[in-house]
């Protein structure tokens, strides 16, 4: 039996990179809260969300039901893509800070 | 360092050394996501058994961080136990992950493992496991697929490049119980399989799950039965991994 290793790149690479420009949303991380706690987005669409940490410390966006974890540095910014999600609720919280970094993202 | 030239350092490490290597039974399903600044202490289990021959045992001890967003690094103290016999040191691994797209971007997540393993036996040389790691989330269904390619170097015999593969697919159900099934293969020489009969499969069902300690601290685990699929594969294999991140 013969394994092409060319024909398994080729796949890597288009199933890889078949990506499109999203919608993006931003939230903001500041006294270990999220803002806004609610973050309305499309339903059935991939969406960009834009973390902005503005506290001095890290945070991480943790939510099992977007199956998404992410570290946030103190003071800086990062990238979450999420969806395309069913119509419906989607918490999210901070790891770091569980007792008020608490939120969720409404697809609609 | 940037990801790019981190990577090619790597596998010029790698290439630098011009001789079948074997996943133990306390293998895991790599996952293409890096957690920046993770710590974790991790422990691997595994228990092979096949009949006719003699109970195959492994174990790891692991330390590992997260310097980058998208590098994860870990130093592993692995160990074996065959049949009777005691357990013993069998060898030093070093695990490289680098998370080469972000997580829901593009249609397939990918990332890249780049694993070197100096054995006990210097007769073995050097051992060097590398390749995708590709996970696509579908609602509440996370699936994995990754194809590794092994080779020894520096090694006392001549060896080959051999072709394996590991998946799983779990349904997140809640976040200390998720649900699922795994399985792993090898196929033999990378570029020419061997014989249906001679290639070792087994997949089966498995748990996983992730517990709050406090605060950033975090236990997660993941365990599988898996169950021979070809005739050289062990008729059972048991493995369990447990993370302690902080």
């Amino acid at each position: 039996m013969t394994f092409r290793p060319a024909s398994l790149a080729v796949l890597l690479a288009v199933a890889a990179t078949a990506g499109a420009a999203e919608p993006e949303f931003l939230l903001v991380i500041r006294d270990h809260r999220f803002t806004p706690a609610e973050i309305v987005v499309p339903a059935n669409a991939r969406v960009k969300l834009v973390l902005d940490n503005q506290d001095a410390t890290p945070e991480e966006f943790d939510s099992h039901a977007l199956n998404r974890e992410k570290v946030v540095a103190g003071r800086s910014k990062a990238v979450v893509f999420i969806g395309p999600l069913a119509p419906g609720r989607y918490p999210f919280m901070g790891e770091f800070n569980v007792a008020t970094a608490q939120g969720a993202v409404v697809a609609k | 360092m940037k990801r790019t030239s981190l990577c090619a350092a790597l596998a010029a490490v790698a290439a630098a050394f011009p001789t079948a290597a074997h996943a133990g039974p306390d293998d895991y399903v790599h996952t293409p996501a890096v957690e920046y600044g993770e710590r974790e202490v991790e422990l691997r289990l595994g228990t092979a058994t096949k009949s006719g021959e003699a109970r195959q045992s492994a174990a790891a001890l692991a330390l590992g961080y997260g310097p980058t967003p998208w590098w994860f690094t870990e130093v592993y103290a692995k160990f074996e136990r065959a049949g009777g016999e005691g357990t013993r040191f069998d060898a030093f691994e070093w695990e490289n992950k680098f998370q080469l797209t972000e997580p829901g971007q593009y249609f397939v997540d990918l990332g890249l493992l780049v694993e070197i393993e100096r054995p006990r036996d210097r007769a073995e040389g050097y051992e060097l496991r590398l390749g995708p790691l590709l996970q696509k989330d579908v609602g509440p269904v996370q699936a994995n697929f990754n194809v590794l390619i092994e080779r020894h170097y520096r090694a006392a015999e001549p060896q080959v490049t051999e072709l394996g593969y590991q998946w799983q697919l779990k349904y997140r159900w809640r976040p200390e119980l998720e649900f699922g099934a795994q399985g792993f293969g090898e196929v033999g020489q990378w570029n020419d399989w061997a014989p249906a009969h001679a290639q070792e499969h087994t997949l089966g069902p498995a748990l996983f799950g992730k517990l709050h300690v406090a605060g950033r601290k975090v236990v997660r685990y993941d365990a599988a039965l898996l169950f021979g699929a070809s005739s050289a594969a062990a008729d059972r294999t048991l493995r369990a991994r447990i993370e302690y991140e902080f």
